[in-house]
C-alpha cells in the first residue's frame, strides 16, 4: 500500500504546485485530475445511449449500452486515474502487496453504503468476486481474468473490511484485473443463488424490474426508465464520493441518457442542446470544430486516448492456399507490404487528420509503451517494397500487371476481409488496394458486416483482415490477443492448444512465437513490476521486427459537450471527463 | 355476416400455418444462432455457448425446433424468449406497442383525411381541361391539378427518412429543439398534463409529414384514378341528368363508388404498424417497433424476429378480413357467397 499512495501523493503534489490545492487534496477522494476546476451543485447532465439497456443485471449481460448505465450505479475496487493510467483506490482505499507479488490485502473503505441505506462490507465483494464475477455460468463472468494459466485466484475475507487475493504463482496485473469487477450488493442478489442457478439469476434485475431494488454504491441511483427513450439516474443519497473542496459528488443532480439509435440524430440532439455530450467520430469532427468557430455554444476537443482501437492488418498464416499461407508466415513478405502501407494517407483522408501512429500492442501514452519502438514503423516507399517484393522471386512472370508466385506460379492475389459498414475500414481497406496494386500486388475488397468480422476471421475463413482491438494499461490484459496461442491471435490459429486454457502447440510457432510465447508467460507470472517492464519491452521490439500484424493508425480521442459545462477537458493530452464531476457554470 | 366472417377466421388457421414454416425457413436459413456471436468473447467459453445453445434447443434439428416453437405458441400462449434481454418477447412488445399504434393510427388517419378530398378534387380537375372556353376558374384549377400532381409525383419519390432528415436540417438551422423522438428530454418521463400534450404535439408534426406524406401521395393517386374511372360512368351522367344536385352527386354516387379500391388498401396497411417505419423511425428516433424489430434481426434474437412476423403477418390477415367486411358494409354490390 504505502508504495502506491506514496506516488499518488507524489503525482497530486507534481499536479498541483499550490499549496492549498494539496492540502485539499486530503479531503477529496477521487483522483485530482478529474478536476479542472471546484464544480457546483445541481443541474441534469444528459447523454445519450445508442440503444436501450439489455439488462440492469451486470454479469448476466453482454451490451455496453447496460454496462454505460450501470458504470454509474456500481463502483469497482480499485480505478484507473485518467490522466496517469495508474491505479486509483475506489472502494478499496488501500492496498499492500507482499514482497512475492502473490498476495494483495484491500483494505475497504469504511462508512460506504448502499443506496437503499444497508452497509457495504466484504461481504458483498466477496459475493460478487466468486458468486458472480468467477460463475462460469453468467454470460458476462470474468472468470478469464482471475486465471494464471488453469489456475485461479483465490480470494478471502479477513474481516469485516479486508480483502485478501492470493495467487497460485506470482502475477502482475493482479490489482489492474480487479479494475474491470463492479461491486454488487449481496443484500439484493444473493437470494438469487448465481452459484447454482445461474439462469434464475440471469433473469434477475431485467429491465422490467423495480428500479429501487437495484442498488448501488456509485455516484447515481436509477430512477426511471422509459422504453426505447429515456434512461434516468438521480443522485446517490449515500453517494461517498467527494472533490479536493470536501463538497458532495456528484454535482449534477439527474443523469439522464437519450436513447438515440442513429448517430446523426444524436448530433442533431447535441445541436440542438438537447445532449450535454455527444460521442463523435473523426469525420464529424472538421464540421462540428467549424460550427464552434463559428459561435456555436458548444466545444469541440481532440486528445490522445489510451483504449482507443487501433487498425491492424493481419494475413492468415494458415491461409487454405498454399502459396498465400507460405508467403504469409514469411516476414520478409510482410515486411515488404508493409512499405506500401500509406500511413499518413490513411490518417489524413480517413481520419480526418485524427489519427496518430499506433505502438505495437502497446498505446504510445502507455507507460509500459517501448519508446525504442516509436521509429519502427516503415515509412511508405513504392519502390522499396517493389524492390523487395522482386528480390523474393515474386515477379511477374506473366504480364499481366500483377505478381506470380515464384517458378511462374498464379498470381499474388488475396481477399481483404473487413467491416463494410465501418466508418473507416472501407477507406483504409481501398487506400490499401490500391498501393498494393501498384506494387503488383492484387488485393479484392471483402466487406461483410462488422460483428461478423472477427468470427469470420477466428473462423480462419480469410485471406487478409482488417480489425482492430482496444488498447489496455497492462499487457497483461492484452494477453489473448498477441500472445501466440492465445484464443483472439486469429492470424495463426494452427498454434492455439485444442482445449481452450491448455498449453499452445509450441512446435508450430516461428522462432519469434516461442520467445513472445515465453515473455508474455514470465511476465504474467512475476510481481516484479521492473522485471515485466524490461520483458514487455522485449516483446514490443520482437513484435516491431516480425510484424505478425501490421500496425496501420490509432484513432484520437474526439469529444464534443455544451459550453456550459465544467470538468470537461484536455490535460496531457488526454480528455478528461466523469459523470460525477461535470457541472453546470 | 357472421357465419362468413367465422369461416374466414378458420381459414387463417392452415394460412398462418404454413406463414409459420416461411418465417421459420427464413430465420433458419441466417447462418449460426444468437449466442455465436459470444464465441470471439474471451469471457465466454466454449462449453457455455453449447449450454445456452441446449438450453433453447437450438442444439436440436430445424424441424424439432420449429415444432417446439409452435407447441410452445399454442398450449403455453408463449411466443419464445429474447436471448439478448434476458426476458420474455411477449412483454418486450407490450411494452413498445403503444407509441407504435398510436402513430401508425396517427399518420393512417391523416394521410386519408389529406389524400382523399385531394384525390377527389384533382380527379374534378380533370373537367376543366376539357372545357373548350376556359374560364378563369378553370386556370385556377388545372394550375391546382398540376400543383397537386407536382406535388404527388415528388412526395412519392423521396423516400420517407430522406423527408425526415431534410426536416431535421431545416428545424436545426432555424434553432428549434424538436429535432426528434416524441417528446423533450424532460417531459419522456413525466406524468401527463397540458405542457406535455403541448409538447408532443410540437414533436408529432415532424413525423406526420415525414412518414405521412408518402402515403398521402400514394393514396391520393389511388383515389384520383378510381374517381376518373367512375365519374364518367353512365350512371353518374344519368344522376346528373335527372337534375340532382352536384354535391349529391358527387357524395352519394360517385365517391362512394370510388373510395371501395381504398378500403381493401387500408386493410393491407395494418401490417405496416410493425415494419413500415424502420428507417424513418431510426432517424427520428421514435420509439416504435421498428427498429426493434431490426435490432433482433441484425442479432439473430430469433424468437423477437419470429414473433414479430407472425404478428406482422396476423395483421395483414385480420386487416384483410376486416377491408372485406368494410367493403360489404359499404357497397351492397358485395355478397358473401
Amino acid at each position: 500500500m504505502q508504495r502506491t499512495s506514496l506516488f499518488l501523493t507524489l503525482t497530486a503534489l507534481l499536479a498541483a504546485p499550490a499549496t492549498a490545492q494539496a492540502q485539499a487534496q486530503t479531503k477529496g477522494n477521487v483522483p485530482a485530475s478529474l478536476f479542472q476546476s471546484i464544480g457546483k451543485k445541481g443541474g441534469t447532465l444528459t447523454l445519450s445511449l445508442v440503444s436501450s439497456p439489455q439488462s440492469f443485471n451486470y454479469f448476466a449481460v453482454l451490451d455496453n449500452n447496460s454496462y454505460t448505465v450501470l458504470n454509474n450505479v456500481f463502483d469497482r475496487l480499485i480505478t484507473l486515474d485518467p490522466l496517469t493510467n495508474k491505479l486509483y483506490p475506489d472502494l478499496a482505499e488501500s492496498w499492500s502487496m507482499t514482497p512475492d507479488g502473490r498476495t494483495a490485502t484491500l483494505k475497504l473503505r469504511k462508512g460506504v453504503k448502499w443506496s437503499d441505506g444497508q452497509t457495504f462490507d466484504a461481504d458483498d465483494v466477496m459475493f460478487t468476486l466468486d458468486d458472480l464475477a468467477s460463475n462460469t455460468g453468467l454470460k458476462a463472468n470474468q472468470s478469464a481474468l482471475f486465471k494464471i494459466g488453469k489456475e485461479p485466484l483465490k480470494f478471502t475475507k479477513v474481516d469485516q473490511y479486508t480483502v485478501k487475493v492470493t495467487a497460485p504463482k506470482p502475477y502482475g496485473a493482479m490489482l489492474q484485473v480487479l479494475t474491470f469487477v463492479p461491486i454488487l450488493p449481496q443484500h439484493k442478489l444473493a437470494k438469487y443463488n448465481p452459484v447454482k442457478d445461474p439462469d434464475a439469476f440471469s433473469k434477475a434485475w431485467t429491465t422490467n424490474t423495480p428500479l429501487t431494488d437495484i442498488v448501488g454504491t456509485g455516484p447515481y441511483v436509477l430512477s426511471k426508465y422509459t422504453v426505447d427513450q429515456k434512461v434516468a439516474l438521480v443522485r446517490n443519497p449515500y453517494s461517498w464520493r467527494r472533490d479536493p473542496a470536501g463538497n458532495v459528488l456528484p454535482y449534477m443532480d439527474k443523469l439522464e441518457y437519450l436513447i438515440i439509435k442513429s448517430p446523426d440524430a444524436q448530433i442533431a440532439s447535441f445541436r440542438a442542446g438537447q445532449l450535454d455530450s455527444a460521442p463523435i467520430s473523426g469525420s464529424q469532427f472538421p464540421d462540428l470544430k467549424r460550427q464552434e468557430l463559428g459561435g456555436a455554444k458548444f466545444r469541440v476537443i481532440r486528445g490522445v486516448g489510451l483504449n482507443n482501437p487501433p487498425v491492424h492488418l493481419a494475413f492468415n498464416q494458415d491461409a487454405k492456399d498454399a502459396n498465400l499461407k507460405k508467403a504469409f508466415s514469411d516476414v520478409k513478405f510482410r515486411q515488404a507490404l508493409e512499405y506500401a502501407v500509406n500511413r499518413p494517407r490513411i490518417v489524413d483522408t480517413v481520419f480526418n487528420g485524427l489519427a496518430s501512429n499506433p505502438g505495437f500492442g502497446v498505446a504510445p501514452v502507455s507507460e509500459w509503451f517501448n519508446p525504442l519502438t516509436k521509429t519502427m514503423l516503415s515509412e511508405f516507399d513504392l519502390k522499396k517494397a517493389a524492390t523487395r517484393l522482386d528480390a523474393l522471386g515474386y515477379r511477374d512472370t506473366n504480364g499481366d500487371g500483377v505478381r506470380n508466385f515464384s517458378g511462374g506460379g498464379p498470381n499474388v492475389e488475396f481477399s481483404l476481409l473487413h467491416a463494410a459498414d465501418s466508418s473507416i475500414m472501407p477507406g483504409i481497406a481501398t487506400i490499401i488496394q490500391s498501393d498494393f496494386g501498384k506494387v503488383g500486388i492484387k488485393v479484392n475488397l471483402q466487406g461483410v458486416t462488422g460483428s461478423t468480422v472477427l468470427p469470420t476471421a477466428m473462423a480462419g475463413n480469410f485471406e487478409a483482415a482488417l480489425n482492430s482491438f482496444g488498447d489496455q494499461p497492462d499487457p497483461q490484459l492484452r494477453k489473448d490477443i498477441w500472445q501466440p496461442g492465445g484464443a483472439l491471435n486469429y492470424w495463426h490459429r494452427a498454434v492455439q492448444p485444442a482445449h481452450e486454457g491448455d498449453t499452445p502447440n509450441l512446435s508450430a510457432m516461428q522462432p519469434y512465437e516461442k520467445q513472445i510465447y515465453t515473455l508474455f508467460a514470465q511476465a504474467e507470472a512475476s510481481g516484479d513490476q521492473k522485471k515485466r517492464k524490461q520483458w514487455y519491452d522485449q516483446w514490443q521490439l520482437l513484435f516491431a521486427r516480425n510484424i505478425p500484424v501490421i500496425m496501420i493508425a490509432k484513432p484520437d480521442s474526439v469529444a464534443a459537450f455544451q459550453a456550459r459545462i465544467g470538468n470537461f477537458y484536455v490535460k496531457d493530452n488526454a480528455v478528461i471527463t466523469s459523470n460525477y464531476t461535470m457541472y453546470e457554470k | 355476416m357472421l357465419s362468413y366472417a367465422l369461416r374466414r377466421l378458420l381459414g387463417m388457421i392452415p394460412t398462418l400455418l404454413i406463414i409459420s414454416v416461411v418465417c421459420f425457413a427464413v430465420i433458419k436459413l441466417q447462418p449460426g444462432s444468437f449466442f455465436d456471436q459470444y464465441r470471439d468473447d474471451p469471457r465466454v467459453t466454449k462449453a457455455q455457448i453449447d449450454a445456452y445453445n441446449h438450453r433453447y434447443a437450438l442444439d436440436q434439428p430445424n424441424v424439432v425446433q420449429y415444432f417446439i416453437w409452435l407447441r410452445n405458441i399454442l398450449f403455453h400462449g408463449d411466443l419464445g424468449y429474447s436471448f439478448a434481454n434476458d426476458r420474455p418477447v411477449t412483454s418486450m412488445i407490450g411494452e413498445r406497442l403503444g407509441w407504435t399504434v398510436f402513430l401508425s393510427v396517427l399518420t393512417l388517419l391523416v394521410s386519408w383525411l389529406l389524400a382523399v378530398p385531394l384525390g377527389i378534387y384533382t380527379a374534378l380537375g380533370q373537367a376543366a381541361f376539357s372545357n373548350p372556353r376556359k374560364t378563369l376558374g378553370d386556370r385556377v384549377a388545372i394550375g391546382a391539378n398540376y400543383l397537386m400532381n407536382f406535388f404527388g409525383y415528388i412526395s412519392m419519390a423521396i423516400p420517407d427518412f430522406l423527408v425526415a432528415l431534410l426536416l431535421v436540417g431545416w428545424l436545426l438551422a432555424h434553432h428549434k429543439t424538436n429535432v426528434g423522438g416524441l417528446f423533450s428530454p424532460e417531459f419522456i418521463d413525466a406524468p401527463w398534463s397540458w405542457a406535455k400534450v403541448k409538447d408532443l404535439l410540437s414533436h408529432l408534426w415532424v413525423p406526420m409529414i415525414a412518414i405521412g406524406l408518402e402515403g398521402v401521395a400514394g393514396l391520393m393517386r389511388q383515389m384520383r384514378a378510381s374517381m376518373l374511372d367512375v365519374i364518367n360512368q353512365d350512371y353518374v351522367r344519368t344522376a346528373r341528368a335527372k337534375g340532382l344536385a352536384p354535391r349529391t352527386v358527387l357524395w352519394r354516387h360517385a365517391v362512394r363508388n370510388a373510395v371501395n379500391p381504398l378500403i381493401s388498401l387500408a386493410g393491407l396497411s395494418l401490417p405496416s404498424l410493425i415494419s413500415g417505419t424502420i428507417v424513418a423511425s431510426i432517424v427520428l428516433n421514435l420509439p416504435t417497433i421498428g427498429p426493434f424489430l431490426y435490432d433482433s434481426l441484425i442479432n439473430k434474437d430469433q424468437f423477437v424476429s419470429m414473433a414479430l412476423l407472425m404478428f406482422s403477418a396476423l395483421l395483414l390477415l385480420l386487416g384483410n378480413l376486416l377491408a372485406d367486411l368494410a367493403l360489404a358494409s359499404v357497397d351492397p354490390r358485395v355478397r358473401f357467397e
